[in-house]
């Protein structure tokens, strides 16, 4: 009996999420589909394999990607030392720390975009994919760090004391055990990270001076261009990836989270 | 194997004023097992960190065989600690836990093969080298982690209450066989606990930690039975002490005088103590007896407890069954045998922080 409302209510919402993606399905995948007809009348992957064809998808995509993967990567390196100290030590101005690593998140991106662009065209990062990745940093850095500090806020240091006393150095001990550890947290911040960055629109736009094209300039041009088809294609390209980088952390966390049990 | 001397450590934690480690020294003999004993927040595990080269101390030197090895990184010491919790490494099985030391020495991985055989033996796990730690009970985690400890052949091996998250029968099973093995072996061993009974069972001497300072450090027999001073006596469960003036054999105290045994202490006021199951309770006077009121009687099946006041002192006695039960109320007499009755050199400080 229990049974039936939840049904409903997952139908429903699984309705809500799927809709705007079924709806991107039928544009790209169609031509002339105009008001009274319900569906389609003529399917067609013709403009689908004409917008992944272009050269101009493949190197946004390629910009897109390059960008998230080494953003994610780079705000892993510096979010995780932040991370370790602020999870597991006490100290004074910890909460002023905190709130510094905080603020990227509460300041207006615009304002942060328009003073990283003046920095960065004196400094010759204006224009260039580093320097798009570095201005990336700016929202990825708090949510690693926010992630990362969570691990640490339930991670044993005596782990590594163990490790110590045991003969092994302190590079390996960050390589075999630390890392090891919190192996399912890096996987979960890194694809916080790599998310943010995957859908950057704004600091792209800013700090890339039009120079450095991803995927969301492209699908924005196209927005304003009006064509439903190639809207629709370009939006499922955009969608694409971060499905594919979600199925793969989940089946990964699914596999190896739950291998740091509770010992006693 | 080694002969251990702490030098005189002291530690204080930043944004403390009470030091953890007050000038503390002890020396332990190549082989032996010492137990450290006390209160929580005493600094027993503090001074395991200080000696594995985890932590620094402020002042004071550590000698391993004569040789200070501050300036050793704790990976080279060779002073392996095992903790409360086994921590064995979740992502490996149990022969790569045990053998982890050797291997990140660069042994080969037939001789870490054969040695981790050899410990599995040694600690009474044979053929469980594919096991994962999750898999093993909180027993064996720990048999597992002091195999590793010991796969290092270390200088010394040090244990930070390591049974203290076990049930009863599993934690005698392990006294037993950490007391085989550490004599079998011959290893340097300092025993951590807050468990008089454990401390009394392992060691070959038993250092009582009050205050970040030895306060007592003898054979378990001795010091339990005549502790030198008032707060060792306390936490060797010793709640009985009589405070008077000392003449020609006799203790005045309050309560009445008692014959004691002076053994040349001539000091003219004094300070005796006595054991719980030392103190007689009857009903009828007779020598060194007080006169007292039972306030409180508890059956605990090998003895009972007693609570009698008797002025304004509670005296502890348990006395061993088989034994008539004097009811609650009634008057009694407390008797003090002389024989039993020893002195206490310490001044009357009292350390209100231990119980």
């Amino acid at each position: 009996m229990k049974a039936l409302p939840t049904y409903i209510i997952r139908f429903l919402l699984y309705g809500v999420l799927a809709a705007p993606l079924l709806l991107f399905g039928l544009y790209a995948f169609s031509e002339h589909w105009f008001f009274p007809a319900f569906l389609p009348k003529d399917w067609t992957t013709a403009p689908f394999t004409r917008i992944v064809m272009d050269p101009q998808t493949g190197n946004s995509l390629a910009a897109s990607l390059g960008i998230a993967i080494l953003s994610s990567l780079l705000s892993l390196l510096v979010g995780f030392p932040a991370a370790r100290t602020l999870g597991l030590r006490n100290f004074r101005g910890r909460q002023v720390a905190w709130l510094i690593f905080f603020l990227p998140t509460v300041v207006p991106p615009l304002a942060v975009g328009m003073g990283l662009n003046i920095l960065f065209l004196r400094l010759g990062l204006a224009g260039t994919l580093f320097g798009v990745v570095l201005s990336h940093l700016v929202p990825t850095i708090p949510y690693t760090i926010f992630t990362l500090a969570g691990v640490f806020a339930s991670y044993d240091e005596n782990f590594e004391h163990q490790a110590w006393v045991l003969g092994a150095t302190r590079l390996r001990i960050f390589f075999n055990i630390t890392l090891r550890l919190i192996l399912p947290g890096l996987v979960v911040a890194g694809l916080f990270a790599f998310l943010i960055s995957w859908s950057q629109y704004l600091l792209t736009l800013l700090i890339g001076s039009g120079q450095v094209l991803t995927l969301p300039l492209l699908l924005f041009s196209a927005i304003s261009g009006g064509n439903p088809t190639s809207i629709a294609a370009l939006a499922l390209l955009f969608v694409l990836p971060p499905v594919l980088v979600i199925a793969a952390s989940a089946r990964y966390l699914n596999q190896h989270g739950n291998t740091v049990r509770e010992q006693h | 194997m080694a002969n251990i001397d702490l030098i005189s450590l002291s530690k204080t934690y930043p944004g403390q004023i009470r030091p953890v480690l007050d000038r503390f020294s002890l020396n332990i003999a190549s082989g032996e097992l010492v137990a450290l004993l006390g209160p929580s927040g005493s600094g027993k595990s503090t001074l395991l960190k200080l000696i594995t080269g985890i932590e620094r101390p402020d002042m004071g030197d550590i000698h391993f065989d004569g040789k200070s090895v501050l300036s050793v990184a704790p990976n080279k010491r060779g002073a392996v600690l095992m903790f409360q919790k086994a921590y064995l490494f979740p992502f490996l099985n149990v022969a790569e836990n045990i053998g982890f030391g050797l291997k990140v020495m660069g042994e080969s991985p037939k001789t870490i093969r054969r040695e981790v055989a050899r410990l599995l033996d040694i600690i009474g796990l044979p053929g469980m080298e594919k096991r994962k730690p999750s898999q093993l009970s909180g027993g064996e985690q720990q048999r597992i982690a002091l195999a590793r400890a010991l796969i290092v052949q270390p200088h010394l091996l040090l244990l930070d209450e390591p049974l203290n998250s076990l049930d009863n029968t599993v934690r005698m099973n392990l006294q037993e066989a950490i007391q085989r093995i550490q004599r079998e072996l011959g290893i340097t061993t300092i025993l951590v606990t807050h468990d008089l009974n454990e401390a009394m069972a392992m060691a070959d001497r038993m250092a009582l930690l009050i205050n970040g300072q030895v306060a007592a450090v003898d054979q378990p027999m001795r010091l339990f039975q005549q502790p030198p001073s008032e707060s060792a006596a306390r936490f060797v469960g010793i709640t009985t002490f009589l405070k008077g003036s000392l003449a020609h054999g006799t203790l005045r105290t309050d309560y009445g005088n008692l014959v004691v045994n002076t053994n040349g202490h001539a000091a003219n006021s004094a300070l005796f103590a006595i054991r719980p199951e030392h103190i007689q309770v009857q009903q009828h006077p007779g020598q060194n007896a007080i006169p007292g009121k039972v306030v409180g009687c508890m059956y605990r099946g090998e003895h009972i407890e007693y609570q009698i006041a008797a002025g304004d002192l509670t005296v502890r006695a348990r006395v061993p069954m088989p034994a008539t039960m004097v009811p609650h109320g009634e008057n009694v007499f407390v008797i003090f045998p002389p024989e039993y009755l020893f002195a206490i050199n310490e001044q009357f400080v009292r350390h209100s922080s231990t119980t």
